[in-house]
């Protein structure tokens, strides 16, 4: 019961929350805005269409964004982002994070299979971060580990234990540092503009500028679904904080995740509509902000550990 | 606007024009020929706010020693020179193509009174190649990836930043300049206006007073006072508009859709005054083509509707720290450098070059003392921006002067059949891009013979290049948008 629930909401709810980031960022612009399903609507338009596919690729840039798709719903049974999901396979926090940078390598290589001047210039920029990034979300995922002194992230996240006031600064800690660092693994603003098609500035559009067809599809798909896990696990992990002071039952914490997932939403197209994206040279700064984030949850996880 | 007539032997022109130009109220205008066996040369004195215009025939069968050495305001111009005319300078730094960059249209220059044909091994059309380790090559255009026009950029970088941007344009050619030649001079002014669609007004208004100067007459006030409305409209509009695509750019959408919004109040204003939303046709020789008295009215109620709202978004600009960080320091174009090739408009007061053809040129109704030109000395593209601002807040004080004071009369005058003959007619307009003029010679008869224009553009192109260098790759695009150049206007 509850694994065909979790099903449901991994095929409908991705491009929803899309949806819904999008009319967001139209109200805060005083824009009417796109209907929240209109990423439905783009991507059976998509799915309809043919596909062009460069004569210069390889089988890598079709069958990549179907491996990505397919590790990431794996992903989406290993990662504890839904209150009621239970651990289908034996989920290891680096496990997670290895399968993240694997998506990464196939998302990397398919960009550059093309030898389009402008996909290989973006994933330079692109690895450039990632490199970056790494330790962050490495880091984060540790200091849970650290401070449960285990590496199952469903143990980790059961509802089933007991929580002290304790692990309150972990949890918060870890939830900043995944925010930030999905900002830029998403390339949301202020890092990369999802809306620019400007070739010299765009990161993650130019990566994804040869798709079309279903193998676009594919690939808008695996990101919606993919920050969409991300967005849940930071709210199960600011949810899980409440358990001190109110045992709830599941329904009730999955109500209050999608809650969170919302806040965070608004936070996110709130700042997608108010900041300056930052100059190239300055978002390592910003990526330093993840990490220290990630190692504060270290050293609190450190010297809270029971 | 006199216009005094200097004739100067080709060989003593370079010496001659280099010493005249050393004078700070002496700038280059223009440089062109009538019909390829003369050097027009177009001096003007912003101080005595006259015209030199020099006439040196050309001795030596089209060719000439080039002046770009000495001058190199005049290298863009010399380049144009020897794709238009055929006239070749003799030892010109770097003789590269402008608009005809296809090897098809290579040899017969179009505006030549004579067929001429070109050498082929002196037509060069190649790009600056820097071979080195880490040196790679960005090719961008000229089929960009949004709606904008045709420009090729050839980026060399290493690394993120780049060491030589290259431009490309000619994709917009449409033999303007030889249309205006075939059709009669009250037709001119509708092509004038379509020429670069956003320049809509300046181009018609320099049409028109070139035009007058021929026919010797005089406007009515009313008349100047329309066009004077007409003209900060559209500056009005045009730099609302290059904000907000400054603000996207930078991704900052909040404001980019706000400003682009507001942008639509300007049109209802513009729609009220011209009968067009994109000011078509309003302005054509001796007035302007639509008088309507009720909608002034309209008109300023729509602009105190826009001051309120826009004046809080422009202070907003002003104050926001990370919008003025993001700007400041990229894009740096020196003053000298912008004297030297001869920058105007948005581009050069932001260098610190205090030039601005209103408080110079008739064109309208510009009381002297009534706006401060805008100046920075920073060069930058936060510089560029705020001169920007400073001219929105300028063209509402000029527009509420023009709406309160505005005379009633006729807005039009009867013209005559027939230009002077054998005469020079010049019209400088200040577009919201900068100093755009228009020459206008006459043949025996009173038919036009030479019509030659000088969009801002085609001086400042050269500036983006310059100013691009040793700036990030990533931010070559806001450099672009605060430069705000029309590729249209240049390539005619």
């Amino acid at each position: 019961m509850m694994i065909i629930a979790q099903i449901i909401l991994t095929i409908f709810l991705p491009l929803l929350m899309i949806g819904i980031i999008r009319k967001l960022k139209a109200l805060f612009q005083n824009r009417t805005g796109p209907n929240l399903f209109q990423p439905y609507f783009n991507l059976f338009k998509l799915l309809k269409k043919n596909q062009v596919i460069s004569q210069d690729s390889s089988f890598v840039f079709i069958i990549s964004p179907i491996i990505s798709l397919g590790l990431v719903i794996f992903l989406s049974f290993l990662l504890p982002w839904l209150p009621f999901n239970k651990a289908v396979f034996e989920s290891n926090i680096f496990l997670v994070v290895y399968l993240l940078a694997l998506l990464r390598f196939l998302t990397i290589i398919s960009a550059i299979d093309t030898g389009s001047p402008f996909s290989s210039f973006s994933t330079s920029k692109e690895v450039t971060f990632a490199v970056l990034l790494e330790p962050a979300v490495i880091l984060s995922f540790l200091a849970l580990a650290i401070f449960y002194k285990n590496t199952n992230l469903f143990y980790i996240f059961s509802s089933n234990q007991t929580v002290t006031l304790n692990q309150i600064p972990v949890f918060i800690l870890f939830a900043m540092s995944l925010f930030l660092t999905s900002i830029v693994e998403f390339s949301r603003a202020p890092v990369d503009d999802p809306n620019t098609h400007l070739e010299l500035t765009m990161i993650h559009e130019a990566m994804i500028l040869e798709n079309s067809g279903l193998n676009l599809a594919i690939v808008e798909y695996t990101y919606s679904l993919k920050l969409l896990l991300f967005l849940f696990l930071m709210s199960s992990a600011l949810a899980h904080c409440l358990l001190i002071w109110w045992h709830l039952s599941v329904f009730a914490m999955t109500c209050l995740t999608v809650f969170i997932v919302f806040l965070l939403l608004i936070l996110l197209s709130f700042i997608e509509v108010f900041t300056v994206k930052l100059s190239f040279n300055k978002i390592p700064n910003f990526i330093a902000y993840a990490l220290t984030f990630s190692f504060l949850a270290v050293f609190s996880a450190i010297v809270n550990r029971s | 606007m006199t216009i005094n007539h200097v004739n100067i032997q080709i060989e003593n022109l370079g010496n001659e024009l280099k010493k005249l130009l050393k004078q700070p109220n002496k700038r280059l205008g223009l440089l062109t020929s009538i019909d390829g066996s003369q050097l027009i040369t177009l001096v003007l004195n912003t101080d005595s706010h006259s015209v030199d215009v020099i006439n040196s025939d050309l001795l030596d069968k089209n060719s000439y020693s080039s002046l770009s050495a000495s001058i190199p305001q005049a290298h863009w111009f010399e380049r144009t020179l020897y794709e238009m005319f055929g006239v070749f300078p003799k030892h010109h730094p770097r003789l590269k193509s402008v608009i005809f960059n296809d090897s098809n249209n290579l040899i017969l220059p179009p505006l030549a009174n004579k067929t001429i044909i070109r050498d082929v091994n002196q037509v060069d059309t190649s790009f600056i190649n820097i071979e080195a380790e880490n040196v790679y090559i960005v090719p961008v255009g000229p089929v960009h990836a949004g709606i904008i026009e045709p420009g090729h950029f050839r980026i060399t970088c290493v690394g993120e930043t780049i060491i030589n941007l290259e431009i490309r344009l000619g994709f917009l050619h449409r033999g303007v300049e030889k249309q205006m030649t075939k059709i009669p001079y009250a037709k001119t002014s509708y092509l004038a206006s379509s020429i670069a669609s956003d320049t809509s007004i300046a181009n018609s208004l320099a049409n028109a007073i070139a035009i007058e100067q021929l026919l010797n007459i005089d406007v009515s006030e009313r008349t100047l006072y329309l066009r004077t409305l007409a003209l900060e409209l559209e500056r009005l509009s045009m730099h609302i508009n290059d904000l907000s695509g400054m603000c996207t750019d930078i991704a900052y959408s909040a404001l980019a859709m706000e400003l682009a919004r507001l942008r639509g109040i300007v049109f209802n204003m513009a729609d009220n005054l011209t009968g067009s939303r994109y000011f078509r046709y309003f302005i054509g020789p001796g007035g302007v083509r639509k008088d309507c008295d009720k909608n002034l009215i309209v008109i300023k109620k729509l602009l105190k509707e826009l001051k309120n709202k826009l004046f809080k978004i422009l202070f907003h600009i002003l104050n926001n720290f990370s919008f003025t960080q993001r700007l400041d320091n990229i894009g740096k174009l020196s003053r000298s450098l912008a004297n030297d090739f001869n920058m105007v408009g948005v581009v050069a007061r932001a260098s610190g070059i205090q030039y601005d053809t209103r408080s110079i040129f008739n064109q309208g109704i510009y009381p002297q003392g009534i706006f401060k030109i805008a100046k920075e000395n920073n060069g930058d593209v936060l510089g560029r921006t705020k001169v920007r601002i400073v001219e929105i807040f300028n063209s509402f004080e000029i527009l509420e002067n023009v709406l309160d004071n505005i005379k009633s009369g006729d807005a039009k005058v009867d013209l005559n059949h027939k230009l002077s003959p054998n005469s020079f007619g010049v019209g400088i307009v200040e577009s919201f891009r900068g100093e755009l003029i228009h020459l206008i010679v006459t043949d025996n008869s009173g038919f036009i013979k030479r019509y030659s224009i000088k969009d801002p553009s085609f001086n400042n192109w050269t500036g983006l290049a310059i100013a691009c260098r040793n700036n990030l790759l990533s931010d070559f695009p806001i450099c672009n948008k605060s430069f705000g150049l029309s590729y249209s206007g240049h390539d005619l």
